[in-house]
């Protein structure tokens, strides 16, 4: 037990009051001579006894009354609600101080410092502390001990940082340094946070403290959050091939308030030059797209931003990304020598209405391409060649060997011995039997994998069943390759297989309308487009989140062959020695903003950005979570319960001293009565 | 009796007269004047006859309403030529020296009574003698008639102290050996006695001829036990044993074994043919007067 005020003990002086009455009353009883004693003797003792009891039951009651009287006014109470326990035996305690961005605004980190070092104060000597600090992932930066000076030392050590929040995991952190140390004692988890929702959705908890473990939180947010504005997300494409970017640049803007906000300035900048400017406005908790397309974009990197003028929150008003506009490669489309039109002229025009495509084709028939010559392209195309001359066969071989893609479609000039013979290295399917329809009869394609990168734009839509088929090639798929498609009768269609560093794929009806009608529907285009951006594999992040881990290729031009130099965006030099199996140095992004990678040749960047979520300082459910993560233990006023209060706020819930008062006026009642009863004498002993 | 002489005989009066003789004359003659006038009637202890008066008569006994009835003198012959030996026993223990509310204690008290008794007893020609004790006789006087023998008696008897302890069935044993001329002996005393030893004693002592009076002296308040302290250290006057009391408690108790002790003795007293009173210290000695007067007639 502890006392708020233990000076009133004091007032224990007062108990000699009723004694001192006793003693000196004691000393005034009149002594008269009485000639008659003897008569006195012979009345019953016993009743003098009785009076002689209840004269030191009077004494007591009186004391006792005193006592409490004064116990109370010490106002007691039990420290078993605040850090300071009394349990005998000294325990655990893991301060997990909450570092997110949040935790950046005004002074909270501060006061989340200045709490943590309260949660010290507040421990017994002799009690085992460990310190974590937490915001998605939980950092343990004291092990357990009970230098309390080092570790106060460390939680002056640590700043805010930038990632989001996850509460779960940050518990989870806890209690797993909990279960590594033995103790009678009590085991207790002090969580200091501003408690935002983001943090923690009792849809998505899965975890909760083990029974002995107390759970106390400190909020240091206070329940009046502050508006809000911030950029959430943008969707770009990390490389383009064309100098104007066609698509559209989709920025999410999010109002985290309960006020609405007009005339929120939305600013466009490529390369630190303005591009556009928006004005728009948000209702209350609500989310805008704004959209930015048709802009220029230099070669090479460029690094853009979007900003809200809002003069909110800072940190998550900038959204930074990259865009590369590259120069297409070199592409080859080979096709079998023929009079009249060109088997290739629909997938040809399909390849030259996008000028953004990631490569550039040429046209050559068969018999006039040098293999010599293959390896200066990216990407070849054999639209139904026939049968291949041995030099040819032998350099495409080599050619995706090495790292090239190659289309293969086959047709009605396909031989499948000899397609089979010529690339059996590198196909991903032995050509069987070519199937021709009946007349007035087609086949479908059907068993699409939409998952997969060239059908996803046709997940939707499903138009890819309205082609009609009528001759195509069964075929056997190789161990190492994947069917993404199939006709009706379960055949491939579409198969995709890696060969040594490059890939092919092999579409086993044709290109051109002399099989199917798909050079005349809506979706040839599409599909075309899809296998070749696929086929080359040039697309790459805006932009990162903090956490994530990017590569970072080699340069080239480097005499040692080694990644460049990085910068972090605050212009401090990293120091990274994690490397890909390629040789590709592995960066974790842990600042937002513009990565700079000192190439050679052209620097490059990587932007990483802040979670757009924690920007939300909307307290989240007190009483939900911690019921979610205690089991029930929560209620409506749980952070108020939960919190580490006071000693006053703990003598305040508990008022001892009402329940001493009520005693001690039980006894003043109980001593009245009784003195009535025995005239208020005291016998002298 | 009138008013007047009621007030005369009050003890607490008679305290303010310094001398035991003259307080025991003011006691007695104020008595005896108030005998004709008082509510005791057929009481005529002295007179017994009329007889012719001679020349020579002692004129105070005249009877001077006869005189003026039949115009003839006459003179009252009394009892007193019986010329009775009569011992005064005094206790003087020191619970004799108790007063409580009144100004007279026990043994002040019992002076008035055994002067005015002495007085009396020489008026009527006996003999008197004084004898007191406490743990043992220390003052004997024998009985006389003689002149001058009053003031003897009384001197002695404003000279008696309370001190030490009763032993009074001891004291009477012992004087029951002394007093060897038979007589009445007059017992003044609290009589803080075990009723069966007193007994013994007054067998002893009628054993030897005499006959007994007994006045027990007590204050009221011995009685009554009326204190209103809440507690009291009560201290014996002679064992100076002391004992705390709530006399609240104790207060029910004591008067009934105090009542107990009276009625005993009254008991012990009647049963050995001992003339026995009961006289408080706030009573009047005419009281005491005519109950000795009273019972000495009817022997």
């Amino acid at each position: 037990m502890s006392f708020l005020t233990p000076l009133f003990f004091l007032g224990v002086a007062a108990l000699a009051a009723p004694i001192l009455v006793h003693l000196v009353r004691r000393t005034r009883a009149r002594r008269v001579q009485f000639p008659a004693l003897i008569f006195v003797r012979q009345v019953p003792q016993r009743t003098i006894r009785r009076r002689t009891l209840q004269n030191v039951l009077l004494l007591l009651l009186r004391c006792l009354a005193i006592l409490l009287i004064v116990i109370a006014f010490t106002r007691p109470f039990f420290s078993g609600g605040s850090a300071a326990r009394d349990n005998n035996a000294a325990g655990a305690t893991v301060i997990l101080l909450d570092n997110s961005l949040s935790m950046r605004r005004e002074q909270l980190f501060a006061e989340a410092q200045r709490r943590a070092e309260g949660a010290l104060d507040d421990a017994r000597n002799d009690e085992q502390v460990a310190l974590l600090s937490f915001d998605k992932r939980y950092t343990v930066v004291n092990r357990f001990t009970t230098d309390k000076n080092r570790v106060r030392f460390n939680v002056r050590s640590v700043s805010a940082g930038w990632d989001g929040t996850d509460y779960e995991q940050a518990l989870r952190g806890a209690e797993s340094l909990l279960s590594e140390i033995e103790t009678s004692g009590p085991k207790r988890i002090v969580m200091i946070s501003d408690f935002q929702m983001p943090g923690w959705t009792q849809a998505g908890a899965t975890f909760k403290l083990a029974n002995n473990t107390q759970l106390t939180t400190l909020d240091v947010g206070g329940n009046n959050p502050p508006a809000n504005v911030a950029i959430t997300n943008v969707e770009a494409r990390g490389v383009v091939f064309g100098q104007k970017y066609l698509d559209n640049l989709v920025v999410h803007v999010s109002n985290f308030s309960d006020v609405p906000r007009d005339h929120v300035q939305v600013d466009f900048q490529i390369n630190d030059q303005t591009v556009e400017k928006r004005d728009i406005s948000l209702n209350t908790r609500d989310s805008r797209v704004v959209e930015f397309t048709g802009f220029n974009l230099n070669e090479g990197a460029n690094r853009c931003t979007i900003d809200v003028v809002s003069g909110d929150f800072a940190p998550d008003n900038r959204y930074y990304f990259t865009m590369r506009r590259e120069t297409p490669a070199k592409a080859l489309i080979v096709e079998s020598a023929s009079r009249g039109r060109s088997d290739s002229l629909h997938l040809q025009s399909a390849l030259t209405t996008n000028d953004d495509l990631p490569f550039s084709f040429t046209l050559k028939s068969a018999g006039s391409v040098d293999p010599a010559g293959i390896p200066d392209y990216a990407l070849v195309v054999l639209n139904d060649t026939g049968p291949l001359n041995p030099a040819l066969a032998d350099a495409l071989t080599r050619f995706v060997e090495a790292g090239g893609q190659m289309i293969v479609s086959t047709g009605p000039r396909t031989q499948a011995d000899a397609f089979n013979a010529s690339l059996q290295a590198i196909a991903p399917a032995m050509l069987r039997e070519a199937v021709q329809t009946k007349a007035g009869e087609s086949v479908a394609i059907t068993d699409v994998k939409f998952d997969h990168p060239i059908f996803q734009v046709f997940q939707e839509s499903g138009r890819l069943a309205s082609a009609n088929v009528i001759g195509y090639f069964r075929s056997e798929p190789r161990a190492n390759a994947a069917v993404l498609a199939r006709f009706e009768d379960g055949s491939p269609a579409l198969l995709e297989a890696r060969a040594g560093k490059g890939r092919v794929l092999l579409f086993t009806s044709s290109l051109g309308p002399s099989w199917n009608d798909l050079p005349l529907t809506p979706l040839y285009l599409p599909f075309i487009h899809q296998m070749v951006s696929y086929a080359g594999a040039r697309e790459e992040n805006s932009w990162y989140g903090l956490g994530q881990t990017f590569t970072v290729a080699t340069d080239k031009e480097a005499q040692e062959g080694l990644p460049p130099p990085i910068d972090t965006p605050t212009g401090t030099r990293l120091s990274e020695t994690r490397f890909t199996p390629e040789g590709d140095l592995l960066i974790t992004a842990r600042e937002p903003g513009f990565y700079r990678l000192r190439y050679t040749k052209r620097p490059d960047f990587a932007a990483v950005n802040i979670d757009g979520a924690e920007g939300d300082f909307t307290k989240l459910n007190f009483a939900e979570f911690v019921a979610g993560v205690t089991g029930g233990a929560g209620s409506a006023e749980g952070s108020a319960a939960n919190r580490n209060l006071s000693n006053e706020e703990v003598e305040g819930r508990q008022k001892v001293w009402w329940s001493l008062l009520l005693v001690a006026l039980l006894l003043l009642l109980a001593e009245s009565f009784l003195a009535r009863r025995t005239k208020v004498a005291k016998m002298v002993g | 009796m009138s008013t007047t002489a009621v007030r005369f005989l009050d003890p607490e009066l008679l305290a303010r007269i310094g001398s035991l003789e003259l307080l025991a004359r003011a006691v007695v003659e104020g008595f005896m004047s108030g005998l004709h006038r008082s509510p005791y009637t057929g009481f005529s202890t002295e007179f017994t006859e009329y007889r012719q008066y001679n020349a020579g008569d002692d004129l105070r006994y005249l009877d001077w309403r006869l005189l003026g009835r039949t115009d003839r003198y006459f003179i009252k012959k009394y009892r007193a030529d019986t010329n009775t030996q009569c011992h005064l026993l005094i206790d003087t223990s020191a619970s004799m020296n108790y007063a409580h509310a009144s100004s007279v204690t026990k043994l002040q008290y019992a002076q008035y009574l055994a002067a005015s008794l002495a007085y009396l007893l020489n008026r009527q020609q006996d003999s008197v003698g004084l004898v007191a004790f406490a743990e043992k006789v220390h003052t004997h006087v024998p009985a006389r008639n003689r002149t001058g023998h009053m003031r003897t008696i009384f001197g002695n008897l404003s000279l008696l102290e309370a001190g030490g302890e009763t032993h009074l069935a001891e004291s009477l044993h012992q004087l029951a050996e002394i007093l060897t001329r038979r007589g009445i002996v007059v017992i003044i005393s609290d009589f803080y006695d075990q009723p069966e030893r007193l007994q013994e004693a007054f067998q002893h002592l009628r054993f030897k001829g005499h006959d007994l009076v007994a006045f027990q002296v007590l204050d009221q308040n011995e009685l009554d036990f009326d204190f209103t302290d809440p507690v009291l250290l009560l201290e014996d006057a002679e064992t100076q044993e002391q004992m705390p009391v709530l006399p609240d408690v104790v207060m029910a108790g004591y008067r009934e074994r105090m009542r107990r002790h009276v009625e005993d003795m009254r008991r012990c007293a009647a049963a050995n043919n001992v003339d026995y009173e009961m006289l408080t210290t706030k009573q009047p000695l005419d009281f005491a007067l005519f109950s000795f007067l009273s019972r000495r007639a009817g022997k």
